[in-house]
């Protein structure tokens, strides 16, 4: 038997086990990248939508999201679409891809099937090897779909190399960050602690790309997920950086297959130590539990937002000076008006990235509320039930820690842009003022809590339905982060609370949106919690 | 009897959907008694313990706890209560030592020299982290945390699947302490010698009803005793009225039947008169008449 034995087996297992998360991502991401073409003529087809557009995509707050393009000549529409959706998509895609290699690898260890698997004739290699090649599978139909229905959409200015190579890059992306959760997961000894370290890694290379984009395109060759903006399918195809991903996906496989024949099932390198033979005088209740559970995941969570929101706000002082890229404007407007321009342009910038940092803040409040059910059906509050514990201070230790996880993430991450632009300008006022600050988080918070307490509604009430938490905050990001840029019509904005209020610093807060969208998150909330008093508990 | 008694359930019932999990469970438990739970997976012995803890919500019946209300009063009662659940899941990134002293402390109390007592006799690493523990191991970091609280009431549902017979060994001679503390105990279990050891009264649940419950002596009295016995003549044995199964030994005259135990006054002057040479009576062990509840036969 050799090492890779039965491999095809485990393959078939594997796409039989995963087939519904499988098709649902499938089915999305394809759906999203043929509908959008499909419908691009319609939005950006005449030369003044496209000039109009052009001048957008170059402005540093859209190019710290989608990335730095070059135009050549006239521009088409395939040009603009691809500009606005390659990025996109493949963050999406390196977050289907970290998810499956994970879930395939390091999960099914952790439960025990891998040993189960191994205990029978099959080579050591052969669950890696297969999840590798269900991730190729997976990424090669999605490249397909891709490369198909863009064709099919076929846009003015859209050319069969761009299309297929859209499809093909996607796809080599998707698998090198694949391979890269294959290797995590061999680090690693557990599937959360491989996750996150995929994650960091993941998000250090978002970052690498943001500020070369900003700073120095050139530069983001030195970052994978630059890579995908290099491609240029319409205007100058670059076969380049296809190579380059499939180049390291390969040997990032070829090192994780050497990590796995050098370890014991079950361990990995960074392996868990003994801890602590009595509990600290601190852990005594549900909170602190919560705390010493996850403490390492929310410290995560907010250390890296601010790092995040730094690395947005280290760009402030490129952006933020007109003068650096005109300087006869002083001489003509004078100094005053120059100044209010730069303020204007920073404080634009701003509102533009407080719409995804609150998305993103939601992340980790809504895990942990979420967290509440996984940890009912998995047994582990069986034995915090026994205890004198009542169910109203079991919800609301989690929804508490919830609730001030994604404030504070939200605040410290806008207060690293704000603080870390403000630092890095040469003339301070035309930067973010205190009570603009103030303004914003006040804006964002709202919508914060109203997702957090649809999680508690579905929690509360109907737990089965609470993956659709993440469905709703999607598609909030979704409208929100491409929302002005696909011109989708109002009332899809407003399905979710990330629409509901206008723009803040740009605009004021609007104080009644504020109490209502308030007003509403408590009734959610009570609902939820009311629910929960009165349902069954899901034991194993 | 005269104590109130700690548990007291009455026709206690629950659907979930159409399914009808529990159809009529009725007992008590008294104080410095240890009751045996038992019946087969799936019958429904579980579902009562989580109804007890007010983790899920009874449709019909009642039940309660030192006369309070499992629903209603759960948190009153469970400060007074320690439980064991089968399947022991522990939070993976905590040590099992932070586990025990968690557990304690929420129930008002603090890690005592009894708790290292404990730790020590079951032989556990407290400085491990959960997620390395193995099955027999999670369960004892629930056994001590339980046996270290001073509660009145102690629910085990199936605590020794996991362990290993020294462990055994030391989970009954706590439980016996307990008793001989005055403590409550509900033991349901698997294991027939360990409840038929242990518990002072029986209650047998299938699919979802009690079908029994009294002091395995009382049950005894329900079922046949198996009688081994060798003749001086060749009397046929099978002409005797209310013996069933018998078959021939492996030596000439010799017989093995089982005999009611309303027959068996009857019986045994018949076999006097026939010279009896050596004769040997088994009582029905308790898996005897839990085959005999399940299945029908002996």
């Amino acid at each position: 038997m050799s090492r890779y034995g039965r491999t095809g087996q485990l393959v078939r297992l594997n796409l039989r086990r995963d087939r519904f998360r499988i098709l649902m991502w499938i089915l999305i991401l394809a759906a999203l990248m043929a509908s959008v073409a499909w419908k691009f003529e319609g939005i950006y087809g005449t030369p003044t939508e496209i000039n109009a557009i052009k001048g957008t995509l170059a402005s540093p707050g859209i190019v710290a999201m989608f990335g730095a393009f070059s135009f050549s000549g006239k521009v088409t529409t395939a040009e603009i679409f691809a500009n606005e959706m390659l990025l996109f998509m493949g963050l999406i895609q390196v977050v289907m891809n970290l998810a499956l290699s994970v879930h395939a690898t390091r999960a099914e260890e952790d439960l025990g099937i891998t040993e189960l698997v191994r205990a029978h004739a099959v080579g050591t290699l052969a669950p890696l090897s297969a999840a590798a090649i269900e991730l190729v599978l997976v990424n090669g139909l999605l490249g397909l779909l891709y490369g198909a229905g863009l064709t099919a959409a076929n846009m003015p200015g859209a050319t069969t190399q761009g299309n297929w190579l859209i499809g093909i890059g996607l796809a080599a992306t998707g698998l090198l960050f694949g391979m890269l959760g294959l290797i995590t997961a061999q680090v690693a000894d557990h599937s959360s602690s491989a996750t996150g370290l995929a994650y960091t890694l993941f998000g250090l290379s978002y970052l690498a790309r943001m500020v070369t984009d900003v700073q120095h395109p050139k530069l983001t060759w030195w970052s994978p997920l630059g890579w995908v903006e290099k491609l240029a399918p319409y205007n100058d195809p670059t076969w380049q950086p296809v190579w380059l991903s499939l180049g390291l996906a390969f040997i990032l496989l070829a090192i994780a297959f050497w990590a796995n024949s050098h370890r014991d099932l079950g361990a990995g390198a960074i392996t868990t130590r003994p801890g602590r033979k009595q509990a600290s005088v601190f852990l005594r209740g549900p909170i602190s539990l919560i705390w010493r559970r996850q403490r390492n995941v929310l410290i995560g969570w907010l250390v890296g937002i601010i790092i995040f929101g730094a690395a947005y706000g280290t760009v402030f002082n490129t952006i933020g000076d007109i003068l650096k890229t005109n300087p006869t404007m002083q001489q003509v407007f004078g100094a005053t008006m120059v100044h209010e321009a730069n303020h204007s342009i920073l404080v634009s910038f701003t509102a533009l990235l407080a719409v995804v940092m609150a998305a993103v803040s939601v992340i980790p409040g809504m895990q942990l509320i979420l967290k509440l059910h996984t940890d009912e059906t998995r047994g582990w509050l069986e034995a915090l039930y026994a205890r004198p514990l009542s169910r109203t201070r079991l919800l609301f230790s989690y929804v508490g820690t919830a609730f001030v996880t994604s404030t504070l993430a939200y605040m410290g991450g806008l207060a690293g842009i704000v603080v870390m632009g403000d630092a890095s300008l040469t003339h301070i006022k035309d930067g973010i003022s205190a009570s603009e600050f103030w303004q914003a988080v006040a804006a964002q918070l709202p919508e914060i809590w109203v997702f957090l307490a649809l999680s508690v509604l579905l929690v509360g009430c109907w737990p089965r339905l609470k993956s659709l938490s993440w469905a709703y905050l999607a598609l909030g990001f979704v409208s929100v982060y491409m929302g002005s840029l696909l011109k989708l019509p109002g009332w899809v904005k407003n399905l979710t609370p990330a629409g509901w209020m206008p723009r803040v610093p740009i605009h004021d807060v609007n104080w009644t949106t504020f109490s209502w969208m308030i007003g509403l998150a408590l009734a959610l909330v009570l609902i939820g919690w009311f629910g929960y008093r009165r349902r069954d508990l899901h034991m194993s | 009897m005269t104590t109130n008694p700690v548990l007291q359930i009455t026709h206690l019932q629950k659907k979930f959907g159409h399914f009808q999990a529990l159809k009529d469970i009725t007992f008590d438990v008294h104080p410095g008694e240890v009751f045996g739970f038992i019946g087969p997976n799936g019958a429904g012995k579980s579902t009562t313990i989580r109804v007890l803890l007010g983790i899920i919500r009874a449709s019909g019946g009642s039940a309660s706890i030192f006369g309070q209300n499992v629903w209603h009063d759960s948190v009153k009662i469970h400060q007074r209560l320690a439980y064991v659940p089968g399947d022991v899941y522990l939070w993976p990134n905590l040590t099992g030592g932070e586990i025990i002293d968690l557990l304690l402390k929420m129930n008002g109390t603090a890690h005592s020299e009894k708790t290292d007592e404990l730790i020590k006799r079951f032989g556990l690493d407290p400085t491990k982290k959960a997620r390395t523990y193995s099955k027999g191991n999670r369960q004892k970091v629930a056994l001590i945390a339980a046996f270290s609280q001073d509660a009145d009431f102690y629910i085990f549902d199936e605590p020794t699947s996991g362990l290993d017979p020294l462990n055994e060994r030391i989970f009954q001679e706590a439980v016996l302490d307990l008793k001989a503390r005055g403590k409550a105990v509900l033991l349901s279990s698997h294991i027939l010698s360990e409840v038929e050891r242990m518990c002072d009264r029986i209650g047998i649940i299938r699919e979802g009803q009690i079908i029994e419950t009294g002091s395995l002596a009382e049950m005894r009295h329900l079922t046949r005793t198996m009688i081994t016995v060798t003749l001086g003549d060749d009397f046929d044995v099978t002409t005797l009225a209310g013996v069933h199964g018998v078959t021939a030994g492996h030596q000439p005259q010799e017989w093995q039947f089982a005999v009611e135990d309303a027959q068996l006054k009857a019986v045994m002057a018949t076999l006097a008169q026939h010279e009896i040479v050596a004769l040997q009576s088994t009582p029905p062990t308790l898996e005897d008449l839990f085959m005999h509840y399940y299945t029908g036969k002996e």
